[in-house]
């Protein structure tokens, strides 16, 4: 008898826990290739977390482990207090992931009857009108889900991971592939369900909409954690600087010379340099001689300490040329 | 349980407004018995009946292979590419239901196809059985049906969606061709008679023809289909866990 209490108070313990999901020391390898490297990280209930990082650090192995998809090498994954596929089988997690090239919904059924049938998968569900007034769909509900733009077929797979009212929602590059509108439309619909003390964690290369949307961003690089924190600390706790100042005759090279310069970009008479010790910069650029005015110098911004926090040297080196388009670049554009 | 029959509803729902489909799998089988009815004496005897009664139950038959087939092939090859397939796992749906309701649904919407053939040949060709057989036959045809469920969705897991449709377009032809569907195994070669008794095809028809004849079905026919049945189900789950396993995006 006083065991099965003790359990109960255990169990009271378990769901009570402040966090909604935790990584403790996770390792996931690929053969040689490893994915997550004793990745450690936890979000709070209710907090809005935007995972970044570039393509390989280990942002969708963490939520497919997350989800329950894939199993950890080592070390422990907790989701709502309990493991991730209980969670899943709870309904309390909900989930839009990437779907490649397709659309992510069968054919041959309107939206409003799809979103009906996945809400009857849930124990709790929310009612059907309100899963479709959230994602923006009712005026959609008698389309046949195979003839939706791109755009509409995401928001009907935002419809379906929100369907069982989850605590916990993940979203995976829920953006890609949609315009600016789409874009924004989607973030006032995320953020409106996010407000009712739900926790959010989505996974972006879009490093505005980690900024404007997330309570406290989570770097990865390479399976590790490099930053976590929210987007202003992050910045600040970078050191590179932009220099920007006027300049007759600019000559690249000797710009990327100068001491802390890590990038370095010339538009006409406009110079702009990233530095990661501005005093020093400036300092040497004052050496040179040359008649430099208006400069000004300015923090980070996330851009800039994305770079810093997950760029290879090489990388780092070809941001000045993100001036021209560049056919690869996930981490080019620093300088822009 | 509830999500399981949820899920089963919808599948079946979605077969039965799919007009394509529909078309296909009741449409073949009829014009196919009408068109051959015409070169036939109606007093033509075959196996112990009528040859048309005996050409209902290969059209039967080949209607409740091209309807499995076809529920299961090409629609899961085409749900694995959209990622649709991917969106059920984070549901509470489990991971083998999803699987399982697509071979019972494959099975469900065989009965709707075998009722037509049936129907075609009792108004068009005068073709009379009692209840009693017309109920067993109906019976016998549908259940039997579960090996070419269980294929359709072999195929549909093992294809891509570009080579889903004429793979089932070629396992629906040659199953019912050297299944003795179009010309009776009596009047094919030696050597494709021989073949037609390892073909789930030939066995899922004879069961039926026996049973018009007056006989009971066979328990050789009855057993080849369980193992068909057993074989295709065990790789379905195998290329499910397969599925399930691979590298994640």
């Amino acid at each position: 008898m006083s065991r099965s209490s003790h359990d109960e108070l255990a169990g009271t313990t378990t769901v009570d826990q402040p966090h909604a999901l935790r990584f403790a020391g996770v390792v996931r390898r690929y053969r040689s290739l490893v994915a997550l490297d004793h990745l450690d990280f936890q979000v709070g209930r209710g907090e809005t977390l935007a995972l970044l990082g570039p393509n390989g650090a280990g942002k969708s192995t963490a939520i497919a482990i997350l989800l329950g998809l894939q199993r950890p090498q080592s070390g422990t994954v907790s989701v709502l207090g309990t493991d991730p596929r209980s969670a899943m089988a709870s309904g309390k997690v909900g989930a839009m992931l990437q779907v490649g090239g397709g659309s992510g919904l069968p054919h041959g059924v309107k939206v409003g009857d799809l979103v009906a049938m996945t809400t009857r998968l849930y124990r709790r569900p929310a009612p059907v009108a309100r899963t479709l007034e959230r994602a923006g769909l009712t005026d959609l509900a008698d389309r046949q889900a195979q003839r939706l733009s791109g755009g509409q077929a995401q928001r009907v797979r935002f419809a379906l991971a929100i369907a069982g009212d989850p605590e916990l929602l993940f979203l995976d590059e829920p953006t890609i592939a949609m315009d600016v509108e789409g874009r924004r439309s989607f973030w006032s619909m995320m953020r409106c369900f996010a407000g009712e003390g739900r926790t959010v964690l989505f996974a972006t290369h879009h490093l505005d909409e980690a900024e404007a949307v997330a309570d406290r961003i989570v770097i990865l690089r390479k399976g590790r954690v490099v930053a976590n924190g929210a987007a202003s600390a992050i910045k600040a706790a970078v050191p590179t600087r932009r220099l920007r100042f006027a300049l007759d005759g600019a000559d690249l090279g000797c710009l990327r010379a100068l001491d802390g310069v890590d990038a370095a970009a010339v538009h006409g008479t406009d110079v702009v340099l990233d530095s990661f010790d501005a005093d020093a910069t400036v300092r040497a650029l004052v050496q040179t001689g040359v008649t430099f005015s208006d400069i000004e110098v300015t923090g980070a911004d996330l851009e800039q300490a994305f770079v810093a926090l997950t760029g290879d040297l090489a990388e780092v080196q070809t941001v000045d040329e993100a001036v021209a388009p560049q056919a690869s670049g996930s981490h080019a554009g620093a300088a822009a | 349980m509830t999500g399981l029959g949820t899920y089963l509803r919808f599948e079946v729902l979605r077969l039965m407004r799919n007009f394509r489909y529909l078309a296909i799998t009741v449409g073949f089988p009829v014009v196919f018995y009408i068109l051959f009815l015409h070169d036939e004496h109606p007093a033509t005897r075959i196996a112990g009946t009528t040859w048309r009664t005996y050409f209902m139950v290969s059209m039967a038959s080949f209607g409740a292979m091209v309807a499995a087939l076809n529920a299961g092939g090409t629609r899961l090859a085409a749900e694995r590419a959209s990622g649709w397939t991917r969106q059920l796992r984070v549901t509470p749906l489990p991971g083998w239901s999803y699987v399982s309701t697509k071979v019972v649904a494959s099975v469900v919407v065989v009965l709707p196809v075998v009722c037509v053939v049936e129907l075609t040949a009792w108004l068009l060709a005068g073709v009379r059985l009692g209840i009693g057989t017309w109920a067993a036959l109906t019976a016998v045809l549908w259940v039997s049906a579960v090996p070419f469920a269980a294929l359709g969705v072999l195929v549909g897991f093992v294809a891509s969606s570009e080579t889903a449709y004429p793979l089932v377009t070629a396992l629906m032809f040659l199953l019912s061709f050297f299944g003795g569907l179009f010309s009776p195994v009596k009047a094919l070669p030696a050597v494709l008679r021989h073949i037609a008794t390892f073909l789930p095809s030939y066995r899922h028809a004879a069961l039926g023809w026996k049973l018009v004849a007056g006989h009971a079905p066979g328990l050789a026919d009855a057993g080849a289909l369980v193992a068909y049945a057993a074989v295709f189900g065990l790789a379905v789950i195998w290329r499910h866990r397969v599925e399930e396993c691979r590298a994640f995006a």
